[in-house]
C-alpha cells in the first residue's frame, strides 16, 4: 500500500468530502490517529463543510484498513449495515461516505460521526462514574439487541450478507474449525472436545435474522448514563439470533467479574428475560448454552489468530503476541462448560 | 556457565522497573502496552522456572492415558517434542469420537484439564486461582 503522510491524507480527504457532498469548500482540523485499533486504523477529525452561504460542522471518524493485513471483511458492507441500523433508530454513529478506491487514501475506508464517550470495559466495571451505567446497561443491551435482530435485510438491500443455509450453527462451527485447523500451531485437545460437544447439540429450531456478530461490552461506547453507541459491525451476517446472546456471555468479557456472566454486568436470567420481552423471541437455555460454548471456542480461536498476526509479521505488536498465551484461559472455561 | 544474576533474576528486575517506574510515567495506550510488557516478562520468568517439571509430568500423563510405555526423556527439547506428538495423537482420537462418552472420556478430561492448568500456571496463575475458587464456591 502507498504510504501517505497525515498532511497528504488531510488534503486528499478534503477533496474526497468536497466531491462526495458537493460542497463549495471543506476544512479539516485536529486530524489525529486514535490509539488502539490494532486491526483497523481509526483517525479522528473535525470537519467544516460549506455550501451556499451555510457551514456545517461535524466531529468525524475515519475507519481505514491498514496496509498489510489479513482482513477479509468489506468496508462498504460494514458501512451499509451501520446505515441500516441508523435508519432503524439503533444507537450507532451516523455514517457519511465510503470508498474502496485505493487512489483516495491507499486502502478502503469509511467516514462516520464521532461519538464521545468511553469504550474501556474495565472502566465500566470498576469506576464509580459508571455506577448508574452498570445498572441500566444489561436492559439497554438486551433492548438494542432485539432491535438489531429485527432489521430487515431485504428492506435495507443487505443482499451481500452470506446466506448460512438451513443450519446456521453448523456453518459457523465449520467456518471457525477451518480457521482453527489452518492457524493453530500446537494440538489443543480442549478445543477438539468442544467441537465434538457442539456437533452433537445444534439448536433445534433456530430463527434466521441479522446477527451483529461481535456484540460485547468492548464494542460499546458508553457514558455515565449508559449506552451511547454500538460499534464494529464488520462481522454482521445472517444467522441464529442466539449467536449474539451467547457471545455476550463469553467469559473474557467479564474481566474477572465472574458472578455476573453477561459482560460482568448482569445474570444470564435477567438478560434473557429482558431480551425476550423486547424481541418476542424465546430464549431456549440450551440454545443459548450452545452459543456460549461456541463463543468461548471462537474467542479462543481468535486469540490464536491474533498471535499469528504477530508471529507471521502482519502487525508486530507485544499486545497481539501476548494474546497467544491467553488461549489457555478459554480452554479452561470450555472444560468447565462441557464437563 | 553464566554469572549471576540468573535469567529469572534479570527478567524480574526488568519487569519490576517497568511496573514501578515506566507504567506510572506514561498514559493511555502506552500505559496499557507497558503493563503488557511487564506481564510478558513475568510469563517468561515463570516459564524458565517451571517448564521442565510441568512438561515432564504432562508427557507422563499423556503416555499413560494413551497406553504407551513410560518414555525415558531427559532434555527439555525432547520433552517438548514428545508432548506435542502425544498431544496430536490425543486430538486425533478425540476427533474420531473416542472421547465422546464412557469411562475414557473422564480420564481424557482429567488429563486435558491438568495440561490446561499447567499452561495457566505459567501464563496467568491468578486466572487459574480465581477459577479454582469459583468452582470450590459452587460445590459448597
Amino acid at each position: 500500500m502507498e504510504r501517505i503522510e497525515p498532511g497528504e491524507m488531510v488534503r486528499r480527504l478534503i477533496g474526497f468530502i468536497r466531491a462526495e457532498g458537493r460542497f463549495d469548500s471543506v476544512a479539516i482540523e485536529n486530524f489525529r490517529k486514535m490509539p488502539g485499533g490494532a486491526s483497523r486504523e481509526i483517525w479522528s477529525f473535525d470537519c467544516a463543510m460549506q455550501r451556499g452561504g451555510g457551514t456545517t460542522r461535524r466531529a468525524m471518524v475515519l475507519r481505514r484498513d491498514p496496509g498489510a493485513h489479513n482482513i477479509s471483511t468489506n468496508r462498504r458492507h460494514e458501512f451499509m449495515v451501520i446505515r441500516a441500523a441508523f435508519e432503524e433508530r439503533i444507537p450507532v454513529p451516523e455514517v457519511f461516505w465510503v470508498s474502496e478506491d485505493p487512489a483516495v487514501l491507499g486502502s478502503a475506508f469509511f467516514i462516520m460521526e464521532r461519538i464521545d464517550g468511553e469504550t474501556l470495559a474495565r472502566r465500566l466495571l470498576r469506576d464509580d462514574t459508571y455506577a448508574r451505567a452498570r445498572e441500566v446497561m444489561p436492559i439497554q443491551l438486551a433492548d438494542i439487541l432485539a432491535k438489531i435482530h429485527r432489521i430487515d435485510p431485504v428492506k435495507h438491500k443487505l443482499d451481500f450478507l452470506a446466506e448460512p443455509g438451513d443450519n446456521a450453527a453448523l456453518t459457523e462451527v465449520k467456518r471457525y474449525e477451518e480457521n482453527f485447523r489452518r492457524l493453530a500451531l500446537e494440538p489443543h485437545p480442549a478445543f477438539e472436545l468442544a467441537f465434538r460437544w457442539l456437533l452433537k447439540r445444534f439448536p433445534k429450531t433456530p430463527r434466521k435474522t441479522l446477527v451483529h456478530g461481535d456484540y460485547r461490552i468492548g464494542n460499546v461506547i458508553f457514558g455515565p448514563e449508559g449506552v451511547r453507541s454500538i460499534l464494529d459491525w464488520e462481522l454482521a451476517h445472517l444467522g441464529d439470533p442466539m449467536e449474539d446472546v451467547g457471545w455476550m456471555c463469553v467469559r473474557a468479557w467479564r474481566f474477572g467479574n465472574d458472578q455476573k456472566p453477561v459482560g460482568g454486568l448482569g445474570t444470564r436470567e435477567d438478560f434473557f428475560r429482558a431480551y425476550e420481552k423486547a424481541s418476542g423471541i424465546d430464549v431456549d437455555p440450551e440454545a443459548a448454552r450452545f452459543w456460549e460454548v461456541f463463543g468461548n471456542l471462537r474467542w479462543g480461536i481468535i486469540t490464536i489468530s491474533q498471535a499469528r498476526t504477530h508471529i507471521d509479521g502482519f502487525v508486530k505488536s507485544v499486545e497481539l503476541a501476548s494474546i497467544g498465551r491467553r488461549t489457555a484461559e478459554t480452554e479452561l472455561e470450555l472444560l468447565n462448560l462441557i464437563e | 556457565m553464566q554469572d549471576r544474576p540468573t535469567s529469572v533474576e534479570l527478567l524480574e528486575a526488568a519487569a519490576d522497573f517497568v511496573d514501578s517506574e515506566l507504567v506510572p510515567a506514561v498514559q493511555g495506550a502506552r500505559q496499557f502496552q507497558a503493563r503488557v510488557v511487564a506481564n510478558v516478562m513475568r510469563i517468561v520468568a515463570r516459564e524458565i522456572k517451571m517448564e521442565d517439571p510441568l512438561v515432564r509430568s504432562e508427557v507422563k500423563a499423556l503416555a499413560l492415558l494413551l497406553g504407551h510405555e513410560k518414555p525415558h526423556l531427559h532434555g527439555l527439547d525432547d520433552l517438548r517434542k514428545a508432548a506435542a506428538s502425544l498431544g496430536e495423537e490425543l486430538t486425533s482420537k478425540i476427533r474420531g469420537g473416542e472421547a465422546d462418552d464412557g469411562a475414557w472420556r473422564s480420564e481424557v478430561l482429567t488429563v486435558v484439564r491438568q495440561s490446561v492448568e499447567d499452561k495457566l500456571r505459567i501464563a496467568n496463575p491468578r486466572y487459574l486461582d480465581s477459577d479454582i475458587a469459583i468452582r470450590e464456591a459452587v460445590k459448597e
